[in-house]
Parts: structure tokens; C-alpha cells; sequence
């Protein structure tokens, strides 16, 4: 510190009178010697006393009442809680809150106005449509290169289906036979053992043959197949005609046996049922010795039905042909047996 | 309540013997009589200091409104170890200079056109010649409360608050290191710094 600065505070002090008895003296007898401090000191104290002079201001009119008044602001608005900094802070941040909140809900509203008015209706569904069947895409948590490594799944398209008319199962069986009598009464029994004796709409018996005519449903017939299995060996030669959707157009399987006829009756459909009649077909009429007269001589075969079936897709798609299906279960069978 | 205490201290001249710890134990208790006591007792105080220190009238009733209201509501925290009048000038203070620091406004008026020439002379006459005797009759002039005002006001506000204390309010240093919260070497520096800037102000305007 400077000595005039030094000095100015003690002058200070002793006229404040902030000094002890000894320092008191001593500044005492610097003043009375040294002209220069005694002339300081003398500015000094005039300052004081102008500063001493100034009046004092009054506090204004109902100052008191004024603060009494916020005073009991303040405890009233304490006891009812309803200013509390703490709660006040709390109040207020969810108030916030909720504003921000509203706003939001709000910006959401006219955005979906907006985009209502504005953007087309095409667009739109084509906007709400991709957002609501967004998949999103699986994490991976950690890599797994062959373990879980599958070859890609076809995806299985479906045709879709045509208004086929339902088609009824029909079925015509002929029987030649050395044993004509025996058959007959072998397929009256087979009908009595299957309860469908009282079902058969017609029996034709001519010369030489016997014509049945049943209606019936389809597990009744092929029940019934299952019981004429003892008919073959009687027989030297049995055909299957089965019906197309194509009215008289029948699918001929030569040379049948008891088996495949079950089996083609078996089928679950009418597009199982013909495809694996057309295929026994091929199968016993290739089989046959007499094949290329066969082929020749029955006309009504046609090449169509022997032909293989057209592709549907060619690429690793499966697709599920369309089928028509059967009229509720219902199947037709004549049975012709021919005597020698 | 406020207007019997007020007509109390007319009859007794404003000296009423109050014991200020009792009353500062009973306000604390929620006693209103005794708030209202102290206030009445410490308002023309506090209002004068602060006035002093801000300049402004309105702003000073406001500011020694609230700092009685803060001070009432903080009696919970009084812990004696001061006055109260040491502690409500402290929040006095400390408000009315946050005040000024949020509102510091540069004046840039000239003390100069403060004053005619008569009153300008006779405060030369007493500061500079030093010729005159008492300034009762400088002092009593509106003029020159105004002069000395505004020269305060040019002060820096710690040093304006260490001379307003000491030579308006008449604290001792003690009471200034505790109402401001400094150490006393500080408050007398700040004294020295604070009237000699004082001094320089104020002959810069009547030269």
C-alpha cells in the first residue's frame, strides 16, 4: 500500500473514530506537524459534515401497513398452499407440461386436416396403407452365419378360384364275366352289406347283362368298392368310367383292378379323383398288349385325356390349381355287369 | 394496531425504549404486534439508506418494503448471532445493490447544471477555500442534496453502500463489515476510496 493511501485511512478512521487511544495519538500529532496531512484532514471532515447534513428521508405514508399487509399476503397464501416455491415450481413445470402436451395433440389434429384437405385420397391410402404394414426389420443381437441359415421358403400362390359348378362324383363300372349269376349275386350282397340295396334307383336286367343304377353319397360308394373287391376274380375284365365336369365325357380306365377302382373313388376331389383316373389309365393302357388297337379302335378315349397333364406354373411356385368341388358328397355309380 | 405503535412513537418522540430481542422473539413466535414494532422502528432507516443508494423514491419504498418482508419471513434462519438491524440492513443492502446492478443506467449528466452560481460558490467557498464555517445552511439547500445525491450516485456501488452506511446511517466499521459481509480492512479502504472519489466528483463540478 502507498503511504498517502496508508495515511488517508488512518485520516479516515480518526475522524470516524475508529482508532485506538495510541494510533489516535499518534495521527493527532501528524496532523498538528505536517501541514499537508493537516490540510487532507481538514477536506476530509468539511466532506463528512456536508454528508452529516443531508437530511434523512422518511419513510413514505403507510409504509408499515403497506408491509404488514404483503406480510400476511404471503402467510395466507403459505397456509392454503397455494404458494409454495416448491409446489409453485411443481405447479408450473407441469403446466408446462401439459401446454407442450396440448400443442402437440394439436400440431397432430391439423396435420391430419391438412393432409386430409390436401393430399389425395390415393395417395393417402397408399401412404396409410405402407405405415400400417411396415415390418420392422429383426434385430440382430449377435451374428449366426450357417446355424439358423435356411434356403428361401416358396411362397405359395393362390389362384384364385373360378365359380366351377360343382360336380357330381360319377361313376360307371362295367364287369365282363364268365360267372354272371354268381356276380350278380355277389354285388346284391355287397349292396346288402353296405345298406345301399334300398338306395339303388334301377336295376336293368337283360339278356346277357345286368345295369345298376345307385345314388348315393360318396363314402356309401366307396364302401361299396371296398366290399366288390370280391368280384374280380370272378371277372375277366373290368372297366372304370369316371365323369368329367364335361357332360359325357368320361375318363376310361381299362383293365381296372379293385384297388385302383377304390382308390380313384377314394380321391378327395373331383380334380385328385380325375387326375388320378386319367394317370391309372395311361398306366394300364401302355400295360396292355393290345395297346396301339386299343388306342385306335376306342375313339371315344380321345388323345386329350392321355396327354399329360398341362403345367401350371413352371417356376418353384406352387400354386394350388383350382378345383371344383364335389356336389356335397354326392356320387352316381352304375355298375354293368356283362355275362360271356 | 400499526396507527396506535405510530402515535406511540409521536408521544415519545420516536425514542421508545423497545428491547429489540424480545421483539425479534416474539416475531419469530408470529407475533404481529411486535412485526409491526420493529418495522415502524427501522423504517425510516432502511428507507433512507436505500434511497440513498438507488436515488429513486418509488424504488426505494418498494425495495425497503421487501426487504422487511424477506427479513420478517427469514427469522426462522435468524440465528442472533448478529443484530437485526444488522441483519435487515444486510438484506437491505444486498437488495437494493442487486437492484442497481440489474438497472445500472450510465449518466452522463453533468453535475455542473446542477447548481446555480450562488449555491455554486458557497459550496466551493466551504469544500475548496474552506472559508465557510458550518454547512447546516449549504446542507439545508435542495439543491445541494441533489448535488451531493447525484455525486454519490456516480460512485461505484460497493463503495457508495460503505459510505451511505457510515456517513448517512452512522455505522461503526463493525457494523458495516457485518452488514456487508467483508473484513474491516476492506471496509476502511473502501471508506478512503469511497470519499476521496467523492471529494473528486464533487470538485470536478463546482470548479
Amino acid at each position: 500500500m502507498k503511504d498517502t493511501e496508508y495515511i488517508e485511512e488512518l485520516l479516515n478512521s480518526y475522524i470516524d473514530g475508529e482508532l485506538d487511544e495510541r494510533k489516535s495519538n499518534e495521527v493527532k500529532r501528524l496532523i498538528d506537524n505536517d501541514a499537508e496531512v493537516r490540510q487532507l484532514f481538514e477536506t476530509l471532515t468539511r466532506y463528512k459534515k456536508l454528508m452529516g447534513s443531508i437530511p434523512s428521508a422518511a419513510a413514505p405514508e403507510g409504509f408499515a401497513e403497506g408491509v404488514a399487509k404483503r406480510l400476511e399476503r404471503q402467510i395466507l397464501l403459505a397456509d392454503t398452499g397455494v404458494y409454495h416455491h416448491h409446489a409453485g415450481r411443481r405447479h408450473l413445470v407441469i403446466r408446462r407440461l401439459m401446454t407442450a402436451a396440448a400443442v402437440i395433440v394439436l400440431m397432430a389434429v391439423l396435420s391430419l386436416i391438412v393432409f386430409d384437405i390436401f393430399v389425395p385420397k390415393t395417395s393417402r391410402d397408399k401412404f396409410v396403407n405402407s405405415a400400417l404394414n411396415r415390418k420392422g426389420k429383426p434385430q440382430v443381437l449377435y451374428e449366426k452365419p450357417f446355424e439358423d441359415a435356411k434356403p428361401p421358403q416358396d411362397e405359395v400362390i393362390q389362384v384364385p378360384v373360378q365359380n366351377t359348378p360343382a360336380v357330381p362324383m360319377v361313376v360307371k363300372l362295367t364287369l365282363t364275366t364268365d360267372s354272371p349269376v354268381e356276380t350278380d349275386w355277389l354285388i346284391g350282397k355287397a349292396l346288402m352289406n353296405t345298406g345301399l340295396f334300398d338306395k339303388t334307383a334301377a336295376i336293368d336286367r337283360k339278356t346277357g347283362s345286368v345295369r345298376y343304377v345307385l345314388n348315393c353319397s360318396a363314402d356309401s360308394l366307396v364302401n361299396l368298392m371296398g366290399e366288390l373287391r370280391f368280384i374280380w376274380p370272378k371277372c375277366t375284365d373290368a372297366k372304370l368310367e369316371v365323369g368329367t365336369e364335361q357332360a359325357g365325357k368320361y375318363i376310361t380306365v381299362n383293365n381296372v383292378t379293385s384297388q385302383q377302382a377304390l382308390e380313384i373313388c377314394k380321391a378327395d376331389n373331383y380334380g385328385q379323383r380325375i387326375r388320378m383316373a386319367n394317370d391309372i389309365a395311361i398306366i394300364n393302357n401302355f400295360a396292355a398288349p393290345d395297346v396301339l388297337d386299343r388306342y385306335i379302335a376306342k375313339e371315344d378315349i380321345g388323345y386329350d385325356l392321355l396327354m399329360p397333364e398341362k403345367p401350371v406354373l413352371t417356376s418353384a411356385e406352387q400354386a394350388k390349381q383350382p378345383q371344383p368341388a364335389d356336389s356335397a358328397g354326392q356320387a352316381n355309380l352304375t355298375i354293368v355287369v356283362i355275362g360271356k | 394496531m400499526v396507527k396506535f405503535i405510530q402515535e406511540q412513537l409521536k408521544v415519545t418522540g420516536g425514542n421508545i425504549s423497545i428491547d429489540e430481542a424480545s421483539l425479534v422473539s416474539q416475531a419469530r413466535a408470529g407475533n404481529m404486534a411486535s412485526v409491526e414494532k420493529l418495522i415502524l422502528k427501522y423504517q425510516d432507516r432502511v428507507y433512507n439508506t436505500i434511497l440513498k443508494i438507488c436515488g429513486n423514491e418509488a424504488d426505494a419504498a418498494e425495495l425497503a418494503q421487501d426487504a422487511f418482508v424477506r427479513a420478517i419471513e427469514g427469522l426462522k434462519n435468524f440465528k442472533g448471532e448478529s443484530s437485526f438491524y444488522t441483519w435487515l440492513f444486510r438484506i437491505a443492502v444486498n437488495l437494493t445493490l442487486n437492484f442497481c446492478k440489474k438497472n445500472a443506467k450510465l449518466s452522463f449528466q453533468s453535475l455542473q447544471e446542477q447548481i446555480d452560481e450562488d449555491t455554486n460558490r458557497q459550496l466551493k467557498d466551504y469544500l475548496i477555500d474552506k472559508s465557510a464555517g458550518e454547512p447546516s445552511e449549504l446542507a439545508a439547500k435542495k439543491e445541494v442534496h441533489s448535488l451531493i445525491s447525484k455525486a454519490i450516485e456516480k460512485l461505484e456501488p460497493q463503495q457508495r453502500a460503505v459510505v451511505i452506511l457510515r456517513d448517512i446511517e452512522q455505522m461503526s466499521y463493525n457494523e458495516i463489515a457485518e452488514t456487508l459481509e467483508m473484513e474491516i480492512g476492506t471496509v476502511k479502504s473502501r471508506i478512503a476510496r469511497g470519499r476521496k472519489n467523492l471529494k473528486e466528483i464533487l470538485e470536478a463540478a463546482i470548479q
